[in-house]
């Protein structure tokens, strides 16, 4: 029996191709080609089958570069995954966006909360203690540039600055934090997030790097 | 209960800069996913994704009722006592979340007694053919972190091999604290000499550092040493000073970690599950 992340993917790709800068097809009589979304039409791309490359695919970006952060929309080109059914399509996108379709699916039954930055940030202990210091400006700042969709990362982010629910940065447009909308913009086609439904990157909490820039930013006003 | 219900996340720590720090990690999960001994088999890291937050999300709480963590990390540690438990609001042994789902924090893997026999399946695997009685074996461990344990537990894995009297001589050796690992040379007697890297995962420690310390490669080269890393374990035995040194890859890259991993979680079993009913019990009763 399909678990429920792949009962949601599949409900979600009854009217959806797209998740990040991946382009999902189906095949008639069954299966899946995953391939990222610029390189639809190509015929001159490297073939795979098993999902468990598309960990290999993932690793690098075109210049050869590792890509710690999965949503960062740099993913490399070149290649198809043939994929037999659904349980192969969704290990393989959970290689591309890790635990991304499992945040997807707690949100769609309503069981995905969300931590405010500053809450993650009071957490931290040892080294990272002192990101909690950043200000609400630097926030701004710091995230507005970081998580941006062009360039930055792919995600929605639905984690508030603090308590007060402000947004953490005014310098993203609204629907960086829209789940309904989804985050596909690609750097080749930039093709506008709104033409097509995706399934949404969610972000319910910053990540490891964003709270590495926090102090590094704290780092270096105390520096200045 | 039926392994229908029981779920199993191993963490791993990860990297932003490492490539190779989470490989071992996937490949246990795909490994331990095939035999399908656990209805969900999840990986969730401090520095890559999913990440430890994500992790509370990644199982459905209907299929999965009970979820098994075991860290994946060489020895306790600041990661296994304090991020881990924290990251995942784990408050204890067994935590019960509010949707009824258990989750049992089993031991690291480097502390199950497994890891001896595969250190020395490793030795014998680098040197075929050559005999124990004429080698001298060498677990590397980093020696200076600071609140992790794994010298303590290097040095726990030399003596457990020494007791065996199988080898000429088992020595514990650090990178940054003595006896160190460049001074294998004086610390041994035998022809051969084996060296495993007591780590999770290789990188730039056991693809560069190690080597340029035993002398089997050149100081920092300009080359991209990581894409090419995995070469150094090809051209063994090392010849230097008439005696053949085998160099193998981090213990934690062997296929038969995912044993020791399915091996922490019935460990846990053994050693809690008579205890944690009767906490759970007492925790309904209550309720
Ligand atoms: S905090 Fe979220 S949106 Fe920002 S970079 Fe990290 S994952 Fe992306």
């Amino acid at each position: 029996m399909p678990d429920l992340i792949e009962r949601s993917l599949e409900t979600a790709l009854t009217n959806c191709c797209r998740v990040g800068e991946i382009s999902i097809r189906r095949i008639d009589g069954g299966g899946f080609i995953v391939s990222h979304c610029d390189d639809r039409g190509r015929d001159d791309l490297q073939r795979f089958q098993n999902p468990e490359e598309a960990a290999e695919i993932a690793r690098y970006d075109d210049a050869g570069n590792y890509r710690p952060l999965k949503t960062v929309p740099n993913l490399c080109h070149g290649w198809r995954l043939e994929l037999v059914d659904l349980t192969k399509l969704r290990r393989a996108l959970d290689y591309f966006y890790p635990g991304r379709l499992a945040m997807f699916a707690a949100w769609k039954e309503n069981r995905l909360t969300t931590t405010p930055l500053r809450k993650t940030l009071t957490r931290q202990s040892g080294m990272y203690r002192v990101a909690s210091k950043i200000s609400d400006e630097q926030i701004n700042d710091l995230v507005g540039n970081f998580c941006r969709s062009n360039g930055g990362c792919l995600r929605t982010i639905l984690w508030k600055r603090d308590e007060s629910a402000a947004v953490p940065s005014t310098k993203l447009p609204s629907d960086k934090f829209d789940a309904s909308h989804g985050q596909a913009l690609s750097p080749r086609s930039a093709t506008p997030a709104t033409t097509a439904p995706v399934i949404p990157l969610l972000c319910q909490e910053a990540c490891s790097l964003l709270v590495a820039e926090c102090r590094k930013v704290v780092k270096m006003t105390n520096d200045e | 209960m039926s392994n229908n219900a029981r779920a199993l996340l191993i963490v791993g720590h990860g990297s932003t800069v490492n490539p190779d720090s989470s490989a071992p990690t996937l490949a246990h999960a795909a490994e331990i996913r095939r035999r399908k001994v656990f209805a969900d088999v999840e990986c969730a890291f401090w520095k890559e994704e999913p990440s430890l937050r994500d992790a509370i999300f990644l199982f459905d709480p209907e299929a999965a009722r009970e979820v098994y963590v075991v860290p994946n990390f060489i020895s306790e540690g600041y990661f296994t006592q304090t991020v881990i438990p924290r990251e995942l609001e784990l408050n204890g042994r067994s935590t019960k979340r509010p949707n009824g789902q258990v989750w049992k924090y089993c031991e690291p893997v480097g502390n199950h007694p497994l890891v001896t026999e595969l250190l020395l399946q490793r030795a014998r695997e680098i040197a075929p053919g050559v005999p124990e009685t004429e080698t001298s074996l060498l677990i590397v461990a980093h020696g200076t972190d600071l609140n992790e344990n794994s010298a303590a537990a290097a040095k726990r894995e030399a003596e457990k091999i020494r007791a065996l009297g199988k080898y000429a001589d088992v020595l514990n050796v650090y990178m940054e604290e003595a006896p160190l690992v460049a001074g294998w040379r004086k610390l041994t007697k035998s022809p051969n000499v084996v060296v495993v890297p007591f780590f999770i995962s290789d990188g730039l420690h056991s693809y560069e550092d190690i080597p340029v310390l035993l002398g089997i490669a050149k100081e920092k080269s300009t080359s991209n040493c990581i894409s090419a890393g995995g070469e150094i374990f090809q051209r063994n035995p090392y010849k230097i000073d008439n005696r053949s040194l085998f160099y193998a890859p981090s213990i934690g890259t062997d296929p038969r970690f995912a044993d020791i991993i399915v091996a922490q979680v019935n460990l846990f079993d053994d050693a809690f599950s008579g205890i944690i009913l009767a906490q759970t019990e007492n925790f309904d009763s209550k309720s």
